[in-house]
């Protein structure tokens, strides 16, 4: 499969090109502002992407009351942290679910690519691969295994596919040997693909 | 029955590109992603949106509904294994250049004639023409989405607990039924509090206005067999009501 990213030099000069007429085409005709796309690919950099989703997951792992408040009404508890445009574009419906001892959470789109924007940002790749979208349902624990992560049998295995309004996320398990951490620094810890549930935070270095 | 529809479960695929973390795989993508977003902002079904959107005061030319299913209707209505060949953006490139062609926004002769021009000059520069407030709009539209949550108009159908059938309606150029769930037998887990409309008739698939949507369950082995599944493993989708049948209907 390595091989789906060896795209022929021309093949992608070919569609830059095609883009770049298409949008000065569009920006001629006034569908599109000149400044209109990279309005919209400001906003992936500085006010949606996965920096909210992880200082929400540490907010959680630092008071259990919030974590209790961000499971049973997820917007409201994303609310009180007062970030911009939570409820945007791919978020009017946000769900979170917890991993815990006993349940271990996935994340996936079987149909297409749904993804939680405001907390999340844009999908990785690998989450709108046709293999991925295919495998995860189906064995999703082998599909761990190839990302590194094994679940114990008797940890249960939930696959949220998002088919309708809910964008799922999943708050991953606070690292063991921790507790030093302050909120930004676990914050730091805390990557996308946890979020999806396809990778575990790993404790951090000894002090 | 439409391949795009049926990807869950589909074996003999080999490990996921799990390395590729990359949102974009080439710059020209980041592109057709902006395109995309801010058609969705200026989508005439706005002005009937959530969020009231000034949409009459917002200066384009831009006379359609688009949204998510206008972009899903055209990979799902690819030939099935062209839309195998063809990385993620690419297609939306596809779709939506023959849109704006079909629509007669652009003509493909145009298209084609300065795709040549950039194929020659790269770097040359698009035309500076900035839209102020189309770009507060976008703006606007990002911080504030566009929910499908309207008010129920019937009653729901079914309570947290009932056995359910998934319902195996008609194939349709587009769906939010992932195929491996037709006629599966599932438990309802959550009853979403609303009802919430899709913005486009899906025709014979079933959705066509509000519905109300469920949160429903679904055992691996219920799914796959036992002898395919893996253990202890529990599948979750969010269904609209049409695609849903009493257990007693079987």
């Amino acid at each position: 499969m390595s091989s789906l990213f060896e795209y022929d030099k021309d093949r992608e000069a070919a569609s830059a090109a095609k883009v770049r007429a298409l949008e000065a085409l569009l920006i001629k005709k006034g569908v599109l502002g000149s400044d209109s796309v990279d309005a919209v690919l400001r906003h992936f950099e500085t006010v949606a992407g996965p920096f909210n989703g992880a200082r929400i997951v540490a907010r959680a792992w630092v008071d259990a009351e919030y974590k209790a408040r961000l499971l049973e009404d997820t917007p409201k508890a994303i609310a009180e942290l007062q970030f911009q445009g939570m409820t945007g574009a791919e978020g009017e419906h946000m769900k979170a679910v917890a991993n815990s001892v006993t349940v271990h959470n996935l994340i996936i789109c079987t149909l297409c690519s749904c993804y939680p924007w405001p907390v999340l940002g844009l999908p990785p790749y690998w989450y709108k691969d046709p293999v991925f979208r295919s495998r995860g349902v189906r064995e999703p624990r082998a599909v761990l295994r190839e990302f590194g992560v094994t679940i114990p049998e008797d940890k249960e295995v939930k696959v949220w596919d998002s088919s309708a309004q809910i964008r799922w996320f999943v708050i991953p398990e606070r690292p063991a040997h921790s507790e030093h951490l302050n909120e930004e620094q676990l914050a730091a810890l805390v990557t996308p693909e946890a979020m999806m549930g396809v990778a575990l935070v790993p404790s951090p270095p000894p002090v | 029955m439409r391949l795009q529809h049926y990807l869950g479960g589909l074996e003999n695929l080999g490990p996921v590109n799990f390395f590729e973390k990359k949102v974009f795989m080439a710059e020209w993508e980041k592109r057709i992603f902006g395109i995309h977003t801010v058609m969705m902002a200026e989508s005439v079904h706005l002005d009937k949106s959530l969020p009231k959107y000034p949409l009459s005061e917002v200066p384009t030319t831009f006379k359609d509904t688009w949204t998510w299913a206008s972009l899903r209707i055209g990979a799902e209505s690819m030939q099935p294994f062209e839309y195998f060949k063809y990385r993620y953006y690419e297609k939306w490139l596809m779709g939506i250049s023959q849109f704006f062609i079909d629509r007669g926004y652009v003509t493909a002769k145009e298209l084609e004639t300065l795709t040549e021009h950039y194929r020659a000059h790269p770097d040359s520069p698009l035309p500076e023409q900035p839209n102020p407030v189309l770009k507060e709009q976008v703006v606007r539209y990002l911080h504030h989405g566009d929910s499908g949550l309207r008010a129920p108009m019937d009653e729901v159908r079914f309570a947290v607990g009932d056995t359910v059938y998934v319902a195996d309606p008609e194939a349709a150029d587009h769906t939010r039924l992932p195929g491996f769930l037709r006629n599966k037998k599932g438990t309802v887990t959550e009853v979403y509090p609303g009802a919430f409309e899709y913005f486009v008739s899906t025709g014979p698939d079933g959705l066509d206005g509000p519905q109300h949507v469920y949160c429903v369950s679904f055992l691996a082995s219920d799914i796959w067999g036992p002898d395919k599944s893996e253990p202890n493993t529990v599948i979750y989708a969010d269904l609209f009501e049409d695609y849903l049948k009493p257990v007693h209907s079987m």
